[in-house]
């Protein structure tokens, strides 16, 4: 999903804009249109929405080419957006503003809006046309407005849902550069690291996000840097073996959960578990497992939604947080996977396609060996293991197979079956692997090469091992559902 | 403080003299022609001859007289002699009487306390005048107790005198003298009066007088301003007083100032403090004894000693001419030159640019500066006839700027110039770099006003304004105060932060492994001191001195080179002002060389892009050619590649018609690998360039 512009940002970017629109007030509409503009403001302020509205629909009458009126509109427009939570009625205001306002700069903050509401309601890559064509406009037009930047952002991340990397980067670098010390270069510089990444070039990712961490410290992104490099040095760059820790979190005795067949990360890095033996979610908190979303009984795969809440998959069915079922083709389902937009990727042991469950219900097949684990990538695609093809491969957000790992490959022997599979948001891949000559786990980095592996022998480990999750500090979550534990690795 | 207990009567006649010696004064040779009118009379009896020597006299005298009311008593009473005598003269020619008659009541006119040399003087003519002045005036005799004071008539002050003619009608008389409360009279004249007025004043302070060395020091009495001692005029001011007073201090009365007189002393101590440009200001304690009783005292001469300091003043930049506060000392550099302990606006004038700094020099101190010039911005006023509320306001906040500005050289406007005039000539001269506008708005009554701040080329940026604002300038004043970052040092690694290490972690060692830098290895200490994150590292970094850095590395200390690695200024940056900007980087690059000219012209295209001036860009960057820009995989940072990715930008932007060689430049760029954007530290051009290219082929 594409964010919207955080709230502040958008006051300062207002206040702004009022002080730049103001400049080219007519003076025959000054008194009018000032007046009803100013009254409208002071019942928005004090939260009286209706009379606001009212006397903000006089001016549009009175004074429909009045500044204010501009002004006027992007406000109404920004209530739908922040306090309604109904963006698609800012719309219409929008494009009113952009028609009779064209030559102010609030037109430029109107279509970044209006392009921010189309990149929302996009359901698929494709969808994203009509907004990477209002945010060029932006650019195109508004050189001069504190909307470039934001502009800049919203194609980076338009480009980024259209796996379009280079574009994404360029976009995100233009943001940045505008002015490295606003809030929104923070923002796109940790985007533009995650490209780098995902094109190959790790230390160019690490040198951006060193960036982020040394000239933008008190950055909320700066935070988030921090995790992002220790990872990724940890796992790719240093070279020590995958040893257990124990009993995760420290301090528990086995059995303080029951039967946890599920584990996921939510967006925040909290580790999300699935309790069989109590049929319901919950999120690790404070080392304390605090219940969350409705009880399930017999879920399948847990999949984490933006909000935090969880979706599942039960044997036959979608089953999302505002309780609507949805039916599956399958009855076997193995792993699901919750995308930017809003579409369900199902995999299923008996069916030879991934189903792919779009937000409005509507399903459609991708052709695909069985599934027997499936886990979300950083490039907006799946990595799906098949003992059938005893391969996983990471697919793209078209489903396309970027990177294909024949089971055993840089191992010292062939496993025949995938358990489960884990990943984070910065492109790995945690296995659970038994059968054959290696059982163990396997971390994969974001070109399909091994970083580690170890097997039960070798961690001294044993237990009935079903799920796997790859925590903010580098190290691999085991659930062992028949002992009512969970293991770190590190 | 020793002191003399008495004050010479002559020092007001002394003061009021200075006073009248300000008044344009007539050919001293005209007293020469008088007694020549005199002689001729007295020796040859040529009347004729007097009479056309004394017209002569009075044709120069009266004029004078009639133009400024203000003769020295010495010509005043040559015109009176001259008046005198040719009413007699004039009243022997019997074909001239009736000018004899003008001539007794022009000189009652001028002077009717004038009393006409009986001797040579008819009894008819005196008679005449006597009738004359006794029609139009009334005589008043006086007695003053003590004497020596001013009688002011009707706010006129005169020396004292027995007896004084005066107009019929109403008159206010004050007699004053320092050290003595005032005293009123007010007469009423009528035809044919004679008054006698008593003044008698009653003693209610002290007086000290005093001389100091030099003359003209700023006086302050109990911390209040006094005025100036006066500077002697000539020698004719110079009195017995005076002279005693220079002999005793050993100095020559014509060095002394004339006497400054401090009148009004009330009881108590007081402190006397003088001040005076190139020496050391004197403070003087007069202690009770000097009020109680009342009474003149003289100080004994008050000097002052002198205090200076030496300035030195270099600059790596030719063409410099120093100037302190207004007065040139030469062309730079200026070594050791002595001058006056105080405070200064020094200012340098290069060819291009130019350095102002307020500059203090202490006494007995060497000050040494060394200075560069810097963007020269001249506010070139405003259109005073249209009017806005805080203007006033606004417009002395703007006269002051210069104060508050520490990187550009503040040039108020030229008197009496239009702002029009003043653009105009400055873009003829480039006596300025930046040009500073006020404009009014007039439909936009939040911010009524705008500052523009301009290069000679055109660049400008807008400041919107609230004039009534506390401080309605404190956004230009810190934009313009800003400076573009555009260097950085660099040790050539990339260290982390990661978790359970004792520092920060070496992840890209650049060519710092020949040092023996390893990664994947804390660094602990940095010059010696504890280091424990990134961020500590970089502060260190920063504040390096010297060329190298030592860091100590799983206890092995190497000893890393520091690069002054180019920095890429920003497009937007909220806390730039980007004329400044671009003014800044044209002087740097005056003298820039090499690497650092071609990076100083790549940060000079950004700053233009800025204002989307592709073309001049372009042609900057065309010019800007990076030697070393075959960087390696491992070093990183600013080259060839940045250049040639912004040259293809600039093509890109100039039209469909420049795409082959926009397509070519992104080309270019993309055989960089080591070339960066913004620092060392910052993403690779070269795929960057390579979907700019892409994305134009498609």
């Amino acid at each position: 999903m594409t964010g919207l512009l955080p709230l502040s940002r958008r006051i300062i970017l207002a206040m702004a804009l009022v002080a730049m629109s103001v400049c080219n007030l007519f003076a025959q509409d000054l008194d009018i249109s000032e007046k009803l503009y100013r009254s409208g403001e002071r019942a928005y302020h004090t939260r009286s929405y209706a009379e606001a509205f009212e006397t903000w629909n006089q001016l549009l009458q009175t004074a429909p080419k009045s500044n204010f009126t501009a002004q006027a509109l992007i406000t109404m427009a920004h209530y739908y957006i922040d306090v309604e939570k109904k963006p698609d009625s800012a719309i219409p205001l929008l494009e009113r503003l952009k028609a009779d306002h064209i030559k102010s700069p609030l037109a430029g903050e109107a279509m970044l809006l209006r392009g921010e509401i189309l990149a929302q309601r996009a359901k698929k890559p494709a969808d994203m046309k009509e907004a990477i064509a209002e945010f060029n406009r932006v650019v195109d037009l508004y050189a001069d407005t504190p909307a470039l930047a934001g502009a800049h952002y919203q194609l980076g991340l338009a480009y980024q849902g259209q796996s379009s990397w280079g574009r994404a980067l360029q976009s995100f670098l233009e943001a940045y550069r505008l002015d490295p010390l606003s809030t929104i270069a923070a923002q796109a510089l940790l985007q533009a690291a995650e490209v780098l990444d995902i094109k190959g070039d790790l230390q160019g990712c690490l040198r951006l996000l060193e960036r982020i961490r040394e000239r933008l410290p008190n950055s909320p992104e700066a935070k988030e840097a921090a995790w992002r490099i220790a990872v990724r040095v940890k796992w790719r760059m240093q070279k020590t073996p995958l040893k257990s820790e124990g009993l995760w979190p420290p301090g528990k005795a086995p059995k303080w959960v029951n039967t946890p067949t599920l584990l996921a990360l939510g967006p925040d890095g909290d580790l999300y578990i699935y309790e069989d033996g109590l049929d319901r979610a919950d999120i690790l908190r404070n080392n304390a497992a605090v219940p969350v979303g409705m009880p399930l009984k017999g879920a399948k795969a847990l999949m984490i939604a933006p909000n935090g809440l969880p979706w599942f998959l039960t044997k036959q069915s979608l089953v999302r947080l505002d309780g609507t079922l949805l039916e599956l083709s399958g009855n076997a389902p193995t792993g699901g996977v919750l995308d930017r937009w809003g579409t369900v990727w199902v995999g299923d042991k008996k069916v030879a396609a991934l189903t792919l469950i779009g937000a409005d219900g509507q399903s459609k097949s991708l052709p695909s060996p069985t599934t027997n684990a499936l886990t979300p990538l950083a490039n907006g695609g799946v990595a799906q293991a098949s003992d059938a093809n005893r391969d996983v491969k990471f697919l793209d957000a078209n489903g396309q197979p970027q990177v294909w790992i024949p089971y055993g490959k840089g191992l010292p022997g062939v496993f025949r079956y995938v358990l489960a599979l884990g990943s984070d948001s910065i492109g790995h891949v945690a296995a659970i692997v038994d059968g054959g000559d290696f059982e163990g786990v396997v971390l994969w980095g974001p070109d399909g090469a091994v970083l580690r592996q170890a097997t039960w022998h070798q961690l001294g480990i044993s237990g009935k091992f079903v799920a796997i999750a790859i925590d903010r500090s580098g190290g691999l979550i085991l659930a062992d559902r028949s002992n009512d534990l969970l293991l770190r690795l590190n | 403080m020793t002191r003399r207990s008495l004050i010479h009567p002559a020092t007001l006649l002394f003061i009021s003299g200075s006073l009248l010696a300000q008044a344009p004064q007539p050919d001293p040779a005209l007293k020469d022609v008088a007694k020549q009118g005199k002689d001729l009379w007295a020796n040859q009896g040529d009347r004729d001859g007097a009479a056309v020597k004394f017209e002569q006299v009075l044709a120069a005298l009266e004029p004078l007289a009639l133009k400024t009311r203000d003769l020295d008593s010495e010509w005043h009473r040559v015109l009176c002699e001259t008046y005198n005598w040719l009413a007699i003269l004039e009243d022997r020619n019997p074909g001239k009487k009736a000018e004899s008659v003008k001539h007794i009541e022009a000189l009652v006119n001028f002077d009717p306390d004038f009393e006409l040399d009986k001797n040579i003087t008819s009894g008819k003519l005196q008679s005449l005048y006597e009738s004359i002045r006794g029609a139009k005036l009334s005589r008043v005799s006086f007695t003053f107790q003590p004497d020596g004071g001013t009688l002011s008539v009707d706010e006129k002050a005169y020396p004292t005198s027995a007896s004084r003619y005066l107009s019929f009608g109403a008159h206010r008389l004050i007699y004053t003298k320092p050290g003595y409360g005032p005293q009123e009279a007010n007469l009423e004249l009528a035809p044919k009066d004679s008054k006698n007025v008593d003044f008698r004043l009653d003693r209610n302070a002290s007086t000290v007088t005093f001389y100091t060395y030099p003359g003209g020091a700023e006086v302050s009495l109990d911390g209040k301003p006094m005025g100036k001692t006066p500077i002697q005029s000539g020698h004719s001011q110079v009195t017995p007083e005076m002279k005693a007073v220079a002999d005793k201090a050993g100095l020559k009365v014509e060095d002394l100032s004339a006497a400054f007189v401090l009148s009004d002393l009330k009881v108590g101590k007081h402190i006397l403090e003088l001040k005076s440009a190139c020496f050391r200001t004197t403070r003087v304690e007069l202690d009770e004894s000097f009020t109680t009783p009342f009474k003149d005292h003289i100080l004994e001469v008050i000097k002052q000693a002198p205090s200076r300091g030496t300035l030195t003043v270099r600059s790596e930049w030719p063409g410099g001419e120093l100037f302190l506060s207004g007065q040139s000392y030469g062309a730079l550099p200026v070594s050791e030159v002595s001058v006056c302990a105080g405070t200064y606006d020094l200012v340098v004038k290069y060819p291009s640019g130019g350095f102002s700094q307020n500059i203090e020099i202490p006494e007995n101190k060497a000050v040494s500066l060394t200075t560069q010039p810097k963007p020269r911005l001249i506010f070139v006023g405003f259109d005073y006839t249209v009017d806005f509320p805080g203007k006033s306001q606004l417009i002395a906040q703007l006269m002051r700027l210069g104060g508050r500005l520490k990187e550009v050289a503040f040039i108020k406007p030229t008197e009496g110039e239009t702002p029009m005039d003043a653009m105009t000539r400055i873009k003829n001269t480039k006596d300025a770099e930046l040009m500073l506008s006020l404009i009014a708005i007039k439909d936009r009554p939040e911010y009524p006003v705008d500052l523009v701040v301009e290069t000679l080329s055109g660049e400008a940026e807008h400041f919107a304004l609230k004039p009534l604002d506390e401080d309605p300038l404190l956004d230009l004043i810190s934009k313009l105060n800003t400076q573009p970052q555009l260097w950085e040092p660099s040790m050539g690694i990339t260290v982390a932060d990661l978790p359970g290490e004792v520092g920060p972690v070496v992840i890209n060692p650049g060519d710092s492994v020949k040092s023996g830098i390893q990664v994947l290895k804390p660094i602990t200490l940095v010059d010696g001191k504890p280091i424990t994150t990134a961020l500590a590292l970089r502060k260190a970094l920063l504040e390096a001195k010297g060329d190298n850095l030592s860091v100590t590395q799983s206890g092995l200390k190497a000893n890393l080179p520091l690069a002054r690695e180019p920095l890429e200024l920003p497009f937007f940056a909220a806390n730039l002002c980007y004329p400044f900007v671009i003014a800044e980087l044209r002087l740097r690059t005056i003298t820039a060389k090499g690497n650092e000219s071609a990076f100083l012209r790549l940060n000079q295209a950004i700053a233009l892009m800025h204002f989307r001036r592709y073309d001049k860009a372009l042609e900057l960057l065309r010019e800007a050619k990076i030697s070393d820009s075959g960087r390696s995989g491992s070093l990183l940072g600013l080259g060839q590649g940045t250049v040639d990715y912004y040259t293809g930008i600039c093509l890109t932007k100039l039209g469909s018609v420049y795409i082959p060689e926009a397509i070519q430049a992104f080309g270019q760029a993309q055989t960089f690998p080591g070339s960066t954007f913004f620092s060392p530290d910052g993403p690779l051009v070269a795929p960057i360039a390579k979907q700019a290219a892409d994305d134009l082929k498609n």
